[in-house]
């Protein structure tokens, strides 16, 4: 019941927390000093030319006009075209968007698959050597600049080793499009040549976004488990004496896992603001450098078509994750 | 005062903590001693072009730059910008964020809705790409990263003194002193801060890791201080057309960046074990 | 039960030995060359008339024909789709001979009207060589006097006429038209398509990647034995990603003006040849010639004389660009020789600066470009060099197109900035003409809004005669003043060190295709 009201209750506020961000988005990038009308009509064009195209594409109106006409057309599903790509913004954010998803999800994998059973481990051999290697290896985690470990990779296992390509997903054209994640169209049309390549292009990316989320996770995970192992119940089991793998299995590794849960809305968080970081780095074509790219030729359109998607896509897993946390976690039920 | 010497005494025993302080003391003393410190303090702005790109030597310790400036020097003058990036805008994100989150959490109904919905307006897009582009539309400069970097950190603080001061509502001895008719401010100031400083100081100081990353990632992005300025981020990305030949170059100011943020969360750390064991267990939203 | 295993076995061997046989027999099709370039910028169009630049300039000149084309070093004018042309004694009128069975890539034949529709569209869409063109010809003063004659009639004789001439690619009227949408000249269409008579077809086009495109076999120029078969352009973005591309392998070519830690690399690969030549591109300070104090000419010398050229040119550089004193370059005609130009020196600077009746009392803003190194390091060369004066500088940033905004107005526009301006065409109005004539301010070239009567006279007199030493004597006279009065700084001219795969031969170096032109290579 409480679930259900805190779902209502914040339902309600996502129209005006959306329409919030979107007029500062809005303002933001109209009071750039900047003119994108420019990049249009090109270097050559006169003052006068540039200033016909303005009229053509509307930039002349006041800016609340602006605001509402553009209002009207997300409504429709139209989100407008790129002023520097010349297409529909939704076309762009299309494209891109495979790119980033790829990456995170290969580096999500790589983080918990690696990170929780080290924070496993870590827990259960408290203190000891391996225990303490980890929890350097953690703290180092979220100390490091994203993009310096990323040219430090770059440095060795490209420059120096020749392991790994330098940057960009595929040095050529894509395999058959199928979904725009290009390890799974390789693999889907058999073309595992371009499989290889991709796999070795996403490695020292996704390498360096996971390293954050993995240093994340294997503390958590590990406080989760000691948390458990000290409750109450399994002292009351080890008391019993209970084997230990069983008691490892029955609750500490599944209440790690349900603390994780609660995890994956912060490890989202994570993941994005680091893909931005990290895509610039590898030149990754995804939404990371759109964004910077938009922000940086104000191409208004963009800017405000990446918002409405990652405002959505944010405001959305934060409510899931809240709602998790609600589930999850009884103190908060309580409150 | 005594709750301030026993707070130390713990956190002298916690040796994680400890590195931390020793980090941050470096820091400081690097800021504060650089013209001391440094070999060749006037490579702040002075340029040597046929000496660019040397290898670490006696003369140049971590050799130098593009510019033919020295790495070390250069160094420890961005200390002193990495400081001060950290200090302002974290304290103005506090600034604005603690009355914010006091205010909606003490209140209900719509205003504090409102509140928190803005908060959750600056928290949907990475505070990365808002920083960007705050920087972007201002330009480049010092004053423009660290007004970028308070206004996109402050829903950290508003978000958790919300959540404690909602948290202390129910507490009975706040209950009581209300019923007694104290005036919300009153109770706020007296009663309800005491008790939440703990987690804004821990949020602080894992805060200062946090913004100083960010301002590098800005710096690196061209967004920061313009050159001449011997910014960690920026030095960066200058170094990076010069890689592999200068790995020195791009590694040290990145070595750099890794201790002193890694010595802000290991204090951090360190103040959360000892201000409130609570806080530990819980998953808690970190950032 | 035995019979009928062994008939299966010879059945299947039977089977093996006839596709064996087939696939010995079968003769292996001929290799296809192929040639890979990794360009430094984006293919985000393939219209050829949307874009001028010399970054794209692969598109235009391996897709796309004009009237003339610009060949090797230094640039000469040949024909290409015009066999011939006259000139009317006024310098009004240019007649065209077109030659004959000249064909498009669908098999269409290239007329007159196709030509006629070219510069039309050009015009129509105000991009690219528009603004050059519509300062000679108007809208319908093109002509297809036949088939194969098309005619031109200039507002006013123009003496870079023939040299923007090349600029006009001409696109398939018909299959254009065919594409047109809601009266946009099919600009969204090719955007993405081509409509070309070039050496190349295009093949695949992916705006975040580039462009593949396979042989013409019936382009009118005459093919060689061993030409490439298919061309690949990619867009790389990171110079290091070329560069490592190079030594691999992965790509045959790139573009010649990467960084001189870069060129010292590619030497020592074993796979990679440089190709040296000297092109014309300039790099310079605008000074903002209206904003005070530099409206004074004493601070603008004294400008001139803080930078600290050997040092820029020569260290930084690594010697890999000559100091070019004057606003043409050097291996341009049209430089007054006996202009020696500023050079670095402190005490110069002083002297000038005392001699300055305006006071110097606030930053000088000096701008450079985001994501162009050299200008951040020539703009830190030049801010120390001014801190050296006593002279305080703020630096400012943009991005080309949001640079190319703030240099349309004397107001907008940075004290300094730092660009270059390449060879767009090969005459010096390209420079010097579009630089300092008082008529080009608020295009990207003239930001130094400069004003002097008595230039604008030299300048106009070499746009009009089509007398070469006349020309060349203005051009000369103007550089002098404008050296005199120092309205900019003037760094270097660009040396062109091309990295291409040591076994490919024929290529042809000009300042305006950077060979970029693949129909000339071919593997040893």
């Amino acid at each position: 019941m409480r679930l259900l009201a805190l779902a209502l209750h914040r339902l309600v506020w996502f129209v005006p927390t959306l329409l919030g961000l979107l007029v500062v988005t809005f303002v933001i990038s109209r009071v750039v000093p900047a003119d994108p009308v420019a990049l249009v009509a090109g270097e050559t064009a006169t003052p006068a030319q540039v200033e016909a195209l303005r009229h053509d594409l509307g930039f002349d109106r006041p800016l609340p006009v602006q605001f509402v006409g553009y209002l009207a057309r997300l409504a429709r599903g139209d989100m407008g075209v790129s002023l520097f790509t010349r297409r529909p913004i939704l076309d762009d954010l299309a494209h891109r968007l495979p790119a980033t998803i790829e990456l995170t999800v290969v580096a999500m994998l790589v983080s918990v698959l690696i990170g929780i059973p080290l924070g496993v481990v870590s827990a259960l051999w408290r203190n000891s050597p391996f225990d303490h290697a980890l929890r350097i290896l953690t703290v180092s985690g979220l100390a490091i600049a994203g993009f310096w470990l990323g040219i430090m990779l770059q440095l060795l296992f490209s420059m120096r080793l020749g392991w790994t390509p330098l940057n960009g997903r595929l040095p050529g054209y894509p395999p058959t499009h199928l979904t725009g994640l290009y390890l799974i169209d390789a693999a889907v049309t058999w073309d595992w040549a371009t499989f290889g390549v991709a796999l070795r292009h996403l490695a020292l990316p996704a390498a360096t976004l996971a390293f954050p989320a993995l240093a994340t996770l294997v503390r958590f995970t590990r406080a989760g488990v000691l948390d458990v192992m000290q409750s109450n119940f399994v002292l009351y089991e080890r008391a019993m004496g209970l084997p230990r793998p069983l008691i490892v299995w029955k609750y500490i590794l599944r209440s790690a896992l349900t603390s994780t849960v609660t995890q994956i809305g912060l490890l989202f968080g994570i993941l994005l603001a680091g893909a931005v970081v990290t895509e610039a780095v590898f030149d990754w074509p995804g939404i990371g450098t759109y964004a910077v790219s938009s922000i940086v030729l104000s191409d208004y359109n963009a800017v405000m078509g990446f918002t409405v998607w990652a405002g959505v896509i944010f405001i959305v897993v934060n409510l899931l994750v809240d709602l998790a946390h609600t589930l999850v976690d009884p103190r908060e039920r309580a409150s | 005062m005594r709750a301030v010497w026993f707070v130390v005494a713990r956190l002298a025993r916690d040796r994680s903590a400890l590195i931390g302080l020793v980090l941050i003391a470096l820091l400081v003393a690097a800021a504060l001693l650089a013209p001391v410190l440094s070999t060749h303090p006037d490579d702040v702005f002075e340029l040597h072009p046929s000496e660019r790109l040397r290898a670490p030597s006696g003369t140049h310790w971590l050799g130098t730059d593009r510019m033919g400036a020295d790495v070390y020097s250069r160094l420890l003058f961005g200390a002193r910008i990495t400081i001060l990036i950290g200090l302002i805008a974290v304290g103005a994100s506090l600034l604005i964020g603690v009355p914010i989150g006091l205010v909606a959490g003490y209140y209900h109904g719509w205003p504090s809705d409102l509140l928190m919905r803005a908060s959750d307006v600056f928290l949907a897009v990475p505070q990365v790409v808002l920083a960007i582009a705050i920087a972007q539309t201002l330009g480049p400069s010092l004053p423009n990263v660290i007004l970028a970097l308070s206004v996109t950190y402050w829903p950290w603080f508003a978000r958790v003194v919300y959540a404690e001061t909602r948290a202390l509502q129910k507490e009975p001895f706040v209950e009581s002193t209300a019923a007694l008719g104290a005036s919300p401010w009153r109770l706020t100031v007296l009663h309800v801060l005491p008790n939440i400083a703990s987690p804004i100081i821990v949020r602080s100081s894992i805060g200062m890791g946090f913004t100083i990353l960010t301002a590098a990632a800005l710096g690196f992005l061209g967004l920061g201080p313009p050159p001449p300025t011997p910014e960690w981020g920026r030095t960066i990305a200058e170094s990076r057309e010069f890689l592999p030949g200068a790995w020195w170059y791009a590694a040290a100011p990145g070595v750099a960046i890794f201790l002193t943020v890694m010595g802000f969360n290991l204090l951090g750390d360190g103040l959360r074990d000892v201000l409130d064991p609570r806080l530990r267990r819980s998953p808690a939203r970190d950032g | 039960m035995t019979h009928g295993r062994s008939r299966l076995t010879l059945v299947l061997l039977a089977a093996g030995l006839v596709l064996g046989l087939a696939a010995l027999l079968s003769a292996p099709a001929a290799a296809q060359t192929r040639f890979v370039f990794a360009n430094e910028s984006p293919y985000d169009t393939l219209d050829p008339h949307a874009a001028f630049d010399v970054g794209r300039v692969a598109v235009r000149l391996n897709l796309y024909d004009g009237l003339y084309r610009w060949l090797d070093n230094p640039p000469k004018l040949e024909p290409w789709l015009a066999e011939s042309h006259t000139v009317s004694p006024d310098g009004l009128t240019y007649t065209f001979k077109l030659r004959k069975g000249a064909k498009f890539h669908d098999g269409a034949e290239i007329t007159a009207e196709d030509v006629r529709y070219s510069a039309e569209r050009i015009l129509a869409m105000k991009k690219g060589a528009a603004s050059l063109l519509s300062t000679m010809i108007t809208p319908g003063a093109t002509k297809a006097l036949d088939r194969h004659t098309v005619q031109f009639t200039l507002t006013k004789p123009a003496a870079i006429f023939m040299a923007v001439i090349p600029e006009i690619h001409v696109v398939n009227s018909a299959l254009v038209k065919k594409n047109e949408k809601d009266g946009d000249w099919a600009a969204a269409w090719l955007t993405n398509n081509e409509a070309g008579s070039g050496s190349y077809m295009l093949t695949r086009y992916d705006p975040a990647i580039g462009f593949t495109a396979k042989r013409f076999p019936g382009h009118f120029m005459p093919w060689g034995a061993k030409s490439i078969d298919e061309i690949d352009f990619r867009f790389v973005k990171e110079d290091n990603t070329r560069v490592l591309g190079m030594i691999k392998g992965d790509y045959q070519g790139t573009g010649g003006y990467l960084p001189n830690d870069q060129v010292k690399r590619l030497r020592e690969a074993p796979n990679v040849k440089i190709v040296e030549a000297e092109s014309m591109r300039i790099m310079m300070f605008q000074i903002n010639n209206q904003r005070a104090p530099l409206t004074d000419v004493h601070v603008r010398r004294a400008i001139s004389y803080a930078f600290d050229y050997d040092g820029f040119n020569k260290e930084i550089l690594g010697g890999t660009v000559e100091r070019n004193p004057v606003p043409i370059p050097n291996n341009m005609w049209g430089v007054p020789r006996d202009v020696k130009g500023y050079t670095y020196s402190l005490d110069k600077a002083k002297q000038e600066l005392g001699q300055a009746q305006a006071k110097v009392d606030r930053p000088i803003t000096v701008g450079y470009l985001q994501g162009f190194s050299q200008t951040e390091q020539a703009a830190t060369v030049m801010a120390n060099g001014l801190r050296k004066l006593g002279l305080e500088t703020k630096m400012t940033s943009e991005v080309w197109p949001a640079m190319v905004e703030r240099m349309k107005k004397p107001e907008t526009s940075p004290d300094l900035v730092v660009y270059w301006i390449s060879t767009y065409y090969a005459d010096p109005n390209n420079w010097i003409g579009e630089m300092f004539s008082s008529s080009q301010w608020g295009t990207f070239k003239a930001s130094s809004f400069y004003k002097n009567p008595k230039v604008d006279d030299l300048l106009e007199t070499a746009l009009k005669s089509t007398d070469r030493a006349v020309r060349e004597k203005a051009y000369q006279e103007a550089a002098r003043i404008v050296v005199s009065d120092a309205a900019g700084v003037w760094i270097y001219n660009t040396k062109y060190f091309g990295p291409w795969a040591k076994n490919i031969e024929g290529i042809r170096f000009s300042p305006i295709g950077n060979g970029q032109e693949i129909r000339w290579l071919h593997y040893k």
